[in-house]
């Protein structure tokens, strides 16, 4: 009798141990297996990237750094399936990806709101599509709660084109967080917002991120060092297009919570930020801006 | 509220009432000049009041204005709603599907300058009755100004608004109602505009072929025939003003349904 028990016992500890070792081994949420684009022009075809190799963990930041038309926003394409890679393949959360899905949200470069819709229906109109199965009163709890997370609940039957750009950001990151994706893409996302705005929605993010207990894995194409940097745990910097690659992935092992003002004067910052920034315009003198003019 | 007659709207209506008297002092001298063959403003005046007397009389051996009015209205309203109805889905898919835009884009170029006149006599053939025939010939020329807005507005939905609907995996159903009618929408509305105007003015020539009711048969048998072209000048003021009433009501539309990006 006492042996059988001792054994069950074993094997349940047994258990838990695998169920600690899994979540210990950090899970792979993206991986990007030998991925080529490339598209067909009128002057023939056009290869955006090359051989991108790159997995991300489950929870972990990354930046997708590197000049204009380098081919970055294309890399993320094929991760939210809007783009599909000629060759090589993109898995997502353990599966395969063909098309756009709702494990997957997206943060668009030019907030892409329904200009017709109110902010509210904004963020309904897309709840209520790629979250079928669940029932209306879930999905307006949903866009409540996701409105109220970005301080946008007063402003919910607005229309876009009377909120500011900082404003509109929020909403569209409030709609990507609503579907409660377990991947988040942003292409460029502060972008097109000013200096002041930008490191309000850097901490934003960040806040949406850490109370979803650091459980969303987050994918950002930008050409900002600094964003690059605050935000990720790695930045990939890709080369220069046509047929662009991985030049390096640099990490950014700075402790997390950060603080904006205080990280800049970190030597550790300023090692990376260096490094990045030559990383980024090393083949570029004055003398050879001339020479190419 | 702000004040109602404030300067600037009292200039305005200055220089309204400068352009109709000047417009008044033309139409008297071209009166003098023709002696009296056009009736001066004054006559007409005469007239108007006299056709404005019970205008929606309506017996079988005198019909007034009015009754007039709304025969030609109605049948305008016929035929552009009908046109409208075939038009628009018909130009959203056009401008949503390049096949359908190439299958049925020729068509349209051909058959869009020919005159709605034209198209009177096959109606008449085809229904053996006038009245339909001029419904037929609103429908016809109500057709091509929306077709065309209505196309134009679905092939320029911008890839954002399509990315959307991709990312968060909207159905056919919620996309035609979100995204490509919304868009389309002020396009449509455009279109409508233009099409009542043509309709509007088709109308008159209509009626003067087919006969027996309406405005056009108005200036047609009790002006020309009848030799009272004050008549005549009464029915033209009366089309214009219509006219530029609808016109108005799709101006408001426009306003009402465009949107701030």
């Amino acid at each position: 009798m006492s042996t059988v028990t001792i054994n069950t016992e074993q094997n349940n500890i047994g258990m838990v141990a695998d169920e600690l070792l899994k979540q210990a081994v950090a899970e792979t949420s993206i991986e990007v297996n030998n991925v080529s684009v490339s598209f067909k022009t009128p002057k023939g075809i056009y290869t955006a990237v090359k051989d991108i190799n790159l997995t991300v963990q489950k929870g972990e930041i990354i930046s997708l750094i590197g000049h204009s038309g380098c081919g970055k926003s294309t890399l993320m394409g094929t991760i939210s399936g809007m783009v599909k890679p000629t060759q090589g393949e993109v898995i997502a959360n353990g599966k395969k990806v063909n098309a756009p899905g709702p494990d997957r949200g997206i943060v668009f470069q030019n907030y892409s709101l329904l200009p017709w819709l109110t902010v509210y229906k904004n963020i309904f109109v897309a709840v209520d599509s790629a979250l079928k199965d669940k029932t209306t009163g879930e999905k307006v709890a949903l866009v409540e709660t996701n409105l109220k997370m970005v301080n946008l609940w007063e402003h919910k039957d607005k229309l876009p084109g009377q909120l500011s750009g900082g404003m509109k950001q929020r909403v569209a990151i409030a709609r990507a967080f609503s579907i409660n994706p377990k991947i988040l893409l942003l292409d460029e996302p502060f972008g097109a917002l000013d200096a002041l705005t930008k490191s309000t929605m850097h901490v934003e993010l960040l806040k949406l991120w850490v109370m979803d207990n650091r459980q969303k894995t987050i994918v950002m194409v930008t050409h900002d060092i600094e964003e690059a940097i605050f935000l990720s745990d790695r930045v990939v910097v890709m080369n220069n297009g046509p047929a662009a690659t991985i030049k390096e992935i640099v990490d950014v092992p700075l402790s997390r919570p950060r603080n904006k003002k205080d990280i800049v004067h970190d030597p550790a910052y300023i090692k990376i930020h260096d490094k990045l920034l030559n990383l980024l315009i090393d083949k570029f003198s004055i003398a050879d801006i001339t020479i190419e003019q | 509220m702000k004040e109602l007659f404030s300067t600037k709207s009292l200039l305005g209506i200055l220089y309204f009432a400068a352009g109709m008297i000047i417009l008044g002092g033309i139409w008297a001298l071209v009166s003098k000049l023709t002696k009296n063959e056009i009736p001066n403003p004054q006559a007409t005046w005469l007239v108007f009041k006299e056709v404005m007397h019970k205008p929606f009389q309506n017996d079988p051996d005198y019909k007034g204005i009015g009754t007039k009015l709304l025969s030609s209205l109605t049948r305008v309203a016929i035929g552009f709603g009908l046109g409208s109805l075939f038009a628009i889905p018909l130009g959203l898919l056009m401008g949503s599907s390049k096949i359908a835009m190439k299958m049925i884009n020729p068509i349209v170029q051909i058959l869009k300058p020919v005159s709605p006149l034209a198209w009177f006599p096959l109606g008449l053939a085809i229904f053996q009755d006038s009245p339909k025939a001029s419904i037929f010939m609103i429908f016809i020329c109500s057709v091509w100004p929306t077709l065309i807005n209505a196309a134009f507005g679905a092939s320029h939905i911008p890839q954002d608004h399509k990315n959307v609907s991709k990312a968060f995996g909207f159905s056919t159903w919620k996309y035609l109602t979100k995204i490509l009618l919304p868009f389309s929408l002020p396009h449509i509305i455009t279109g409508l505009r233009l099409s009542i105007g043509v309709a509007w003015m088709v109308i008159v020539a209509g009626e003067m072929l087919s006969g027996g009711q309406g405005l056009g048969y108005f200036v047609w048998e009790e002006g020309f025939n009848g030799g009272n072209i004050a008549k005549i000048l009464v029915a033209i003021i009366i089309i214009g003003l219509v006219g530029s009433l609808l016109d108005k009501c799709f101006t408001w539309l426009q306003q009402r349904f465009s949107y701030a990006v």
